[in-house]
């Protein structure tokens, strides 16, 4: 079975290619699951089997896109050992809230600022090339694995997979990443501000402050769903105007 | 036309794709997309800040869900190109602002392209519900090929205003400082949002405000 895992695998990759807002990433499972379905025991020549599992994939399902090869292939084992549709209906629907909750918290939340933080000091400290080395590196180790573990847990366990998503590792990994990633970020964002600030004449440190308190003021509770793009924007894009008029 | 622009188009393309679509290895990360345009330009320094600068915004974004996010790492590629080459480093806030501008413009990109695809399985939804494999894979490979003309297509838009950028100065010295102030306050203002944002309630904010100070020490003491 090493060459459909390793298909479905380099599959997960592209599996938000077809995201869109009615199915959300269904289809994307349906990719990458269909290597490991291809041959179904018990199959007929039409292929029945098959094609009602890629349809039952392809239906509605959203999870973190990293734990998608582990529902792929949590679904696929349930297919192949002819387990009850309404059971992997089941199954499918409880991978969409555990899944999408577990991989937030770990990667979106935890790993992925952790990382970037880390490549913003590496950055200033050492080299701006040797940052995006650490940080592509340090990131994408646990990327890498954790869609090649939830492809081979997902196999291994099937309908039983929660005990994976629930061992004293994944527990740990998520309490230390929740601590990792605001501890790094909160290091790195006085050291940026002064790598960016240096050589700057200290009568502009008061402006600086001035818009920062505006874009913490807009954001935090004048207009909290602005988002940060938007935040920057109106500030940016106001200095710009007044800058364009200034004799 | 300069072959780095050429590059340029390929690395744009690719770090949009990255975003969303393939391979998520977060090369769209305005660190890493400004500060390789830099370096294919010959000026790793200037995008290295500007990355800098657009990472500290992207600090604020949370890609939870469906959520619709900034195309940061084009923006980045757009305004590494508008940054390198200018004197000084007072030309980094009209490039942050043109790279706000594409991270904008990728967004509603992504709004568009999603929208297509969903148009796409509403069309097909039959051969999708028989499980036909063909259907899937078609559907899936279109996604991605409409991500990536997205990605090209804001790129191509980024790097000709970045053009008229690097054609000149817009504004006299005092405009261009009050925009440099601007940018860099406005990026350490929404950076600390995110932070406060990803810290939550609780102990998150408790290892938030020890990273703060073990980051003021730092600068205190190098």
């Amino acid at each position: 079975m090493i060459r459909p895992l390793t298909q479905a695998w380099l599959r997960s990759f592209s599996v938000q290619g077809s995201f869109n807002y009615d199915r959300m990433v269904g289809l994307g499972l349906a990719y990458v699951m269909e290597p490991l379905v291809r041959d179904l025991p018990g199959e007929d020549a039409r292929g029945v089997r098959y094609r009602r599992a890629l349809a039952r994939a392809a239906a509605f399902f959203n999870a973190h896109p990293y734990f998608v090869p582990l529902g792929a292939a949590a679904l696929a084992r349930a297919e192949r050992e002819a387990v009850p549709e309404a059971q992997v209906e089941r199954l499918k629907n409880a991978l969409i809230a555990s899944l999408g909750s577990i991989g937030d918290r770990l990667v979106w939340t935890g790993w992925l600022p952790a990382c970037s933080a880390g490549g913003l000091l590496v950055s200033v400290a050492v080299s701006p090339l040797a940052g995006i080395a650490a940080f592509l590196i340090a990131y994408n180790v646990l990327h890498l694995l954790l869609r090649w573990w939830g492809l081979r847990a997902g196999w291994r366990d099937g309908v039983h997979v929660a005990t994976a998503l629930s061992g004293p590792v994944m527990r740990l990994a998520l309490r230390v990443v929740g601590r990792a990633a605001p501890l790094a970020v909160g290091v790195a964002i006085p050291v940026a501000a002064e790598w960016l600030a240096r050589g700057a004449p200290p009568a502009a440190l008061p402006g600086v402050a001035v818009a920062g308190v505006s874009a913490v003021v807009l954001g935090r509770w004048l207009a909290p769903a602005l988002g940060g793009v938007r935040i920057g924007l109106a500030l940016v894009g106001t200095a710009f105007l007044v800058g364009l008029l200034w004799p | 036309m300069d072959p780095a622009v050429g590059w340029l188009l390929l690395w744009g393309t690719l770090v949009g794709l990255d975003l969303i679509t393939w391979p998520q290895a977060m090369i769209a990360r305005p660190l890493v997309a400004g500060t390789v345009a830099g370096w294919i330009l010959g000026d790793v320094a200037s995008g290295a800040a500007v990355g800098v600068i657009l990472e500290l915004f992207a600090l604020d974004l949370l890609p939870v869900g469906a959520a619709r996010y900034p195309d940061y790492g084009v923006g980045a590629v757009g305004a590494a190109y508008a940054a390198t080459g200018a004197p000084d480093t007072l030309s980094w806030g009209l490039a942050t602002l043109l790279g706000l501008g594409m991270a904008y413009a990728g967004q509603t990109g992504i709004h568009l392209v999603r929208r297509r695809t969903a148009a796409d399985v509403r069309d097909l939804a039959e051969a999708l519900d028989a499980g036909d494999p063909n259907t899937i894979r078609g559907v899936h490979v279109r996604g991605i090929a409409r991500d990536a003309a997205r990605a090209l297509g804001v790129t191509v838009l980024g790097l000709v205003l970045a053009s008229a950028i690097r054609a000149g100065p817009l504004m006299t010295l005092q405009g261009t400082a009050l925009l440099q102030m601007a940018t860099l306050g406005a990026a350490l203002g929404v950076g600390v949002l995110g932070a406060v944002r990803l810290a939550g309630r609780g102990p998150g904010r408790v290892w938030l405000g020890v990273g703060l100070v073990a980051g003021v020490t730092w600068v205190l003491l190098t």
